[in-house]
């Protein structure tokens, strides 16, 4: 099962979150200030950290900073009534993972977690595995049903980042930055080309499709 | 007051007795001299004297004539004008936005006085709208915060009593979840409005591709569309950069896609195009909702107008208040164009970046 510290000084608020959390699978431990959640943290190891930014003493950024120094892969969240541009880029510069305005939605809260969580372990793993269907990223190899599917490295990369989020839509632009040169001259249309060869490629793959988004972008849907 | 008033009388009797007193004796002179050669006649000292008494006395009966004319003429053209003016200052001055000159107040229509009265029941007119733009402002913010208050301290009183279904424990508690998420909406808005509004801004000038931050922008929509069953058409030039705040202009697009999803019903169509028209980017949401009326239209980009006026539908009005004044903000310019029943369209035209080649330096 999933630990979960939840740092959090509003008592009300890091209570419901914790028995939500509680309560959809995971056993959450909460803390209202920072140095009683470095004394859990020092018994405990944790899977992920939910934390507010404004709280006495120590702040958010301060805690999730010596959290980063200490663990690298360890996915933080911050849930937070600040919904302002510098607080959102001050927070993912230090590391954070996600970040959340207050008041949140608690299903909201528990569908990030559920991803975060996985994308940790994909991150942590280099693996991917989907029904039949097994991607190594040290290898860069793509096997379906045993049987190993021929990808370039573009090909790999794109379908390795589809399947890390599922359901999310890529813009070409946002492929394009990724996987390409940035100084390439080539048009974003060119994205267009490697989806139609990987849906050629993947043909026969039930476990999961690449969708064209009206126009916008892509995004693999598992079935 | 009083004593100025006294001195400045003298000093007005004063001047028509110096004036009065130069033309008469002048006069005299020039017509004693014509006489006295015409005639033949001498002058003796006694009539001599008796002449220049009359005539001192004379002269002052004429200053003093002038003097009560001249302050029956002030009293009537420029006191009472000046004193209506000063009066209706006062009362807006103590709040009454009332307060309006006659304009019978001023008698003679040369002297300034028509203009001074028309510039100032402009004005007052003017501060009047302001004002009740404030307290429709104030009646409208206690409104949207108190309803949402009041149904959640309705639904937390019936889920107390102890008789109560599973059913009904959940629809209730559902419904206050949903009433302090409006609530939550409506303060986030007020605060970003607020923001925008009494800060001074700078927005950061930033060159960006406008296409890209539509499509990542309408992306976060996809569940919505998804659920309502809404087809999405997209039309977007590629390169098309601007030199602006993107995190300013993204607030008027989320704005502007959660409108057009909000109003187009399950099976209708939200469109989104961006163009070039000379060195301008234009970008237009569509779709194909209730649309608005014409007087709507007018109002609409004004804090908590609503085409609905029972505040039934979702929002709270500040959506297209926030966008107008965003798009003021980077310079832009933002139109709408509707019909009821058929849906609504939104234009905002942004000046384009230069071209590639130029900004190499940066």
């Amino acid at each position: 099962m999933f630990k979960i510290l939840v740092v959090e000084d509003d008592r009300d608020l890091n209570r419901t979150v914790c028995s939500f959390l509680n309560g959809s699978g995971y056993e959450a431990v909460g803390r209202v200030d920072v140095n009683s959640a470095y004394d859990a943290m020092y018994g405990n190891a944790f899977d992920l950290i939910v934390s507010d930014i404004m709280m006495p003493e120590t702040d958010g950024f301060e805690f999730a900073k010596t959290v980063r120094a200490l663990n690298e892969d360890i996915p933080i969240l911050f849930m937070t009534a600040r919904d302002d541009f510098a607080s959102k880029q001050r927070g993912y510069r230090i590391g954070i993972d996600d970040y959340m305005v207050k008041p949140i939605d608690l299903d909201e809260l528990f569908l990030r977690i559920g991803a975060l969580l996985r994308r940790a372990k994909i991150a942590s793993s280099h693996k991917l595995e989907i029904g039949k269907l097994r991607l190594d990223m040290d290898e860069r190899t793509a096997e379906y049903d045993g049987e190993e599917i021929p990808l370039t490295t573009r090909e790999f990369n794109i379908l390795y980042k589809l399947l890390s989020y599922p359901g999310k839509t890529f813009t070409r632009t946002q492929l394009m930055d990724e996987f390409w040169d940035p100084d390439t001259d080539t048009a974003p249309r060119a994205v267009d080309v490697y989806m139609t060869k990987l849906r050629g490629k993947f043909e026969g793959c039930g476990e999961f499709e690449i969708r064209t988004v009206h126009g916008l972008g892509y995004k693999a849907v598992l079935k | 007051m009083k004593k100025a008033k006294r001195h400045a009388a003298w000093s007005y009797f004063i001047a028509f007795f110096l004036l009065t007193a130069f033309v008469i004796t002048s006069s005299m002179m020039l017509f004693l001299n014509y006489f006295a050669k015409s005639a033949g006649v001498e002058y003796t000292r006694s009539n001599l004297f008796t002449a220049a008494l009359v005539t001192f006395g004379n002269a002052v009966f004429l200053a003093l004539l002038c003097t009560g004319i001249d302050a029956i003429r002030r009293k009537l053209m420029v006191d009472r004008p000046v004193r209506a003016i000063v009066e209706a200052a006062r009362r807006i001055t103590g709040g009454d936005f009332t307060a309006r000159i006659s304009p019978k107040a001023a008698t003679g229509a040369s002297d300034g006085f028509e203009e001074i009265i028309d510039c100032f029941n402009t004005m007052a007119d003017e501060l009047a709208g302001v004002e009740t733009l404030r307290t429709d402002f104030i009646a409208n913010v206690s409104h949207e915060l108190k309803t949402p208050l009041a149904a959640m301290q309705n639904y937390a009183t019936l889920l107390q009593s102890p008789e109560l279904t599973d059913d009904k424990r959940t629809e209730y508690a559902r419904a206050i979840t949903e009433q302090s998420r409006r609530l939550a909406d409506l303060i986030t808005n007020i605060l970003k409005l607020n923001r925008l509004e009494n800060q001074q801004i700078y927005p950061a000038a930033k060159r960006y591709n406008l296409g890209e931050q539509l499509a990542e922008c309408l992306l976060n929509f996809e569940s919505t569309w998804e659920k309502k069953d809404i087809d999405i058409e997209t039309d977007l030039e590629e390169e098309v950069f601007v030199r602006s705040d993107d995190e300013l202009l993204s607030l008027v697009w989320s704005n502007l896609f959660s409108n057009a999803l909000k109003f187009t019903q399950t099976g209708g169509t939200v469109s989104v195009t961006l163009k070039t028209e000379g060195d301008m980017a234009v970008v237009r949401v569509e779709d194909t909702g209730c649309g608005i009326s014409k007087e709507t239209g007018k109002h609409i980009f004004e804090k908590f107008y609503q085409g609905d006026t029972s505040h039934a539908a979702q929002g709270n009005g500040l959506g297209l208040a926030l966008v107008k004044r965003v798009v003021d903000i980077v310079g832009g310019e933002i139109s709408v164009e509707s019909e009821v029943g058929r849906g609504s369209a939104f234009t905002v035209k942004l000046r384009r970046a230069a071209d590639g080649e130029i900004q190499k330096g940066t």
